[in-house]
């Protein structure tokens, strides 16, 4: 293991703490609640859903984030503005701690950063995501909102691999005038969480390890992704047993916090159980590789519960 | 049942070159089918399957469909993903081509953007075949007819089999320059080279 020589900046939205030196802060887990072709949601449009049963996953992830000592964040994705209205209102009772709000559709996202901001929420919410897709019209809403943290997803489809990846948050490489770190600045976003974007295996999945390491030694932003994403899209693991599908998620989470990762969208928030776990004794690993290289774990550090 | 792509010249035997979520029918169908976000299992293709990325998801397509002279129709189908829009990204590849970035022209996608593919892999998908946009439509029985009708058609393209070779990577310079990142012991790492070095 390793410490940065740049300062490594920490992050904190709404109590939880990403970022610092590897070994340092736990690793914030998120978990991803009504996403597409979630069981818990009967109606993806208008927003209804199973409330007993989402209550009980997002109790769960409470739960093992209490008992790891990794703080946890609840993903909310929507398909439309009204779905969202009914999760938050949901996520407003059964969780205390940030949101990320999520949609695949950018006029929903925008939408919902109006939202938040109207209903009082702005301060504890991470915007998900800005990027090469982001317009002039997304990018207003999210200007006009009082939401001031922000993923960064550095997905660079025309130069791939780590250096265009830099390219598209530094200066916005050939595709854009200007880079998304300095986008997100002058839209008033305060806390900058960066994502690599994980593509499939085979199409340079493993480029995000290697990034986010490269990244923080360069911008000494918190770095994060959805390495379960390059898991989950595998076809040829898909017809294995769970137990071998879960394996390889916890497989890929503990590689990326190897990676100096401060952050995982772990996906589905059913997968708590064994994600926790996993990121806990990745924790507990790189804190005690570190020891000697001036790094402690800070208060509530899985080292100094489950040990 | 086995099929002598060697022998018809039309497509190689290890048709699809590329991996993804699809179901292989008949390689000597005239037909392709992509359903979009929705999973819907037509028979009568010569290859379908669902495409939820416009960018990616798009490349698969492309390279899996002018590797076999005998798709001359792509049929899109089912129903478009949110956000993504991988319907109105092939149909802009289609009509529109790439722009010298690679993003596809036109399209309304998040981030449009081909990669992996050459030039002339796009110039022959636009000659090769003509898109079916029936962008919405999941009834099973009624795709299954429009597969019918197109399949009967189809003529194989009169040219061999496009492969498309991945691009290599460049790869890094090795020099080593500052080392960002501490092991240790004296050990640094230069993370733009990533490169390890012993201090002293």
């Amino acid at each position: 293991m390793f410490r940065f020589k740049r300062e490594q900046s920490i992050v904190n939205v709404a109590g939880v703490k990403f970022g610092g030196q590897p070994g340092e802060l736990p690793t914030v887990l998120c978990g991803t609640i009504f996403y597409q072709g979630h069981k818990v949601v009967q109606d993806e449009e208008r927003g209804f859903f199973n409330r007993a049963a989402a209550e009980g996953l997002v109790a769960r992830q409470a739960e093992l984030s209490e008992e790891t000592g990794c703080p946890a964040v609840l993903h909310l994705y929507a398909r439309s503005i009204e779905a969202f209205l009914r999760y938050l209102d949901f996520a407003e009772e059964a969780w205390s701690g940030p949101l990320i709000i999520d949609s695949a559709d950018p006029v929903t996202r925008g939408a919902a950063a109006r939202l938040v901001s109207e209903l009082g929420y702005a301060d504890k919410t991470i915007y998900n995501s800005i990027s090469l897709g982001t317009d002039e019209a997304e990018a207003q809403a999210l200007k006009e909102s009082e939401i001031d943290s922000v993923i960064i997803l550095a997905y660079n489809p025309a130069k791939p691999g780590v250096d265009g990846t830099l390219r598209i948050l530094e200066t916005g490489g050939s595709v854009r005038e200007n880079g998304l770190i300095p986008l997100a600045r002058d839209l008033g976003m305060v806390n900058l969480l960066i994502d690599p974007g994980v593509v499939p295996l085979g199409n340079g999945a493993g480029s995000a390890l290697r990034f986010s390491v490269v990244a923080k030694a360069r911008l000494g932003l918190p770095v994060g992704s959805g390495i379960h994403n390059a898991v989950s899209a595998w076809p040829w693991l898909r017809h294995k047993e769970m137990t071998t599908r879960r394996c390889c998620d916890a497989a890929a989470a503990a590689m990326q916090l190897l990676s100096a990762g401060d952050f995982l969208l772990y996906g589905p928030i059913e997968n708590a159980d064994f994600i926790f776990p996993a990121a806990a004794l990745a924790d507990i690993l790189v804190a005690e590789a570190v020891r000697d290289l001036d790094i402690w774990p800070a208060a509530g550090h899985p080292l100094q519960r489950l040990v | 049942m086995t099929y002598d792509g060697i022998r018809s010249g039309c497509f190689d035997d290890s048709w699809p070159p590329v991996r993804g979520d699809y179901t292989v029918g008949n390689p000597e169908s005239g037909v392709a089918v992509v359903t979009l976000a929705s999973q819907i299992r037509a028979k009568g293709a010569a290859i379908s399957g669902p495409c939820k990325t416009e960018n990616l998801g798009i490349e698969k397509i492309v390279a899996n469909v002018i590797s076999n002279c005998n798709i001359r129709f792509l049929l899109l189908c089912g129903a478009e993903s949110k956000g993504h829009l991988p319907g109105n990204t092939l149909l802009a590849l289609h009509r529109n081509g790439l722009d010298e970035q690679g993003r596809i022209v036109g399209s309304k996608g998040a981030i449009p953007f081909i990669q992996n593919l050459p030039p002339e892999a796009v110039r022959r998908f636009q000659e090769q075949v003509e898109l079916i946009n029936r962008i919405g439509l999941e009834d099973i029985e009624k795709i299954e007819e429009l597969i019918a009708e197109y399949s009967r058609l189809a003529q194989p393209y009169p040219e061999e089999p496009f492969q498309v070779v991945r691009r290599r990577v460049a790869p890094l310079p090795v020099l080593f320059g500052e080392g960002d990142l501490i092991l240790g012991s004296g050990v640094v790492m230069d993370t733009s080279a990533w490169l390890i070095s012993s201090e002293g």
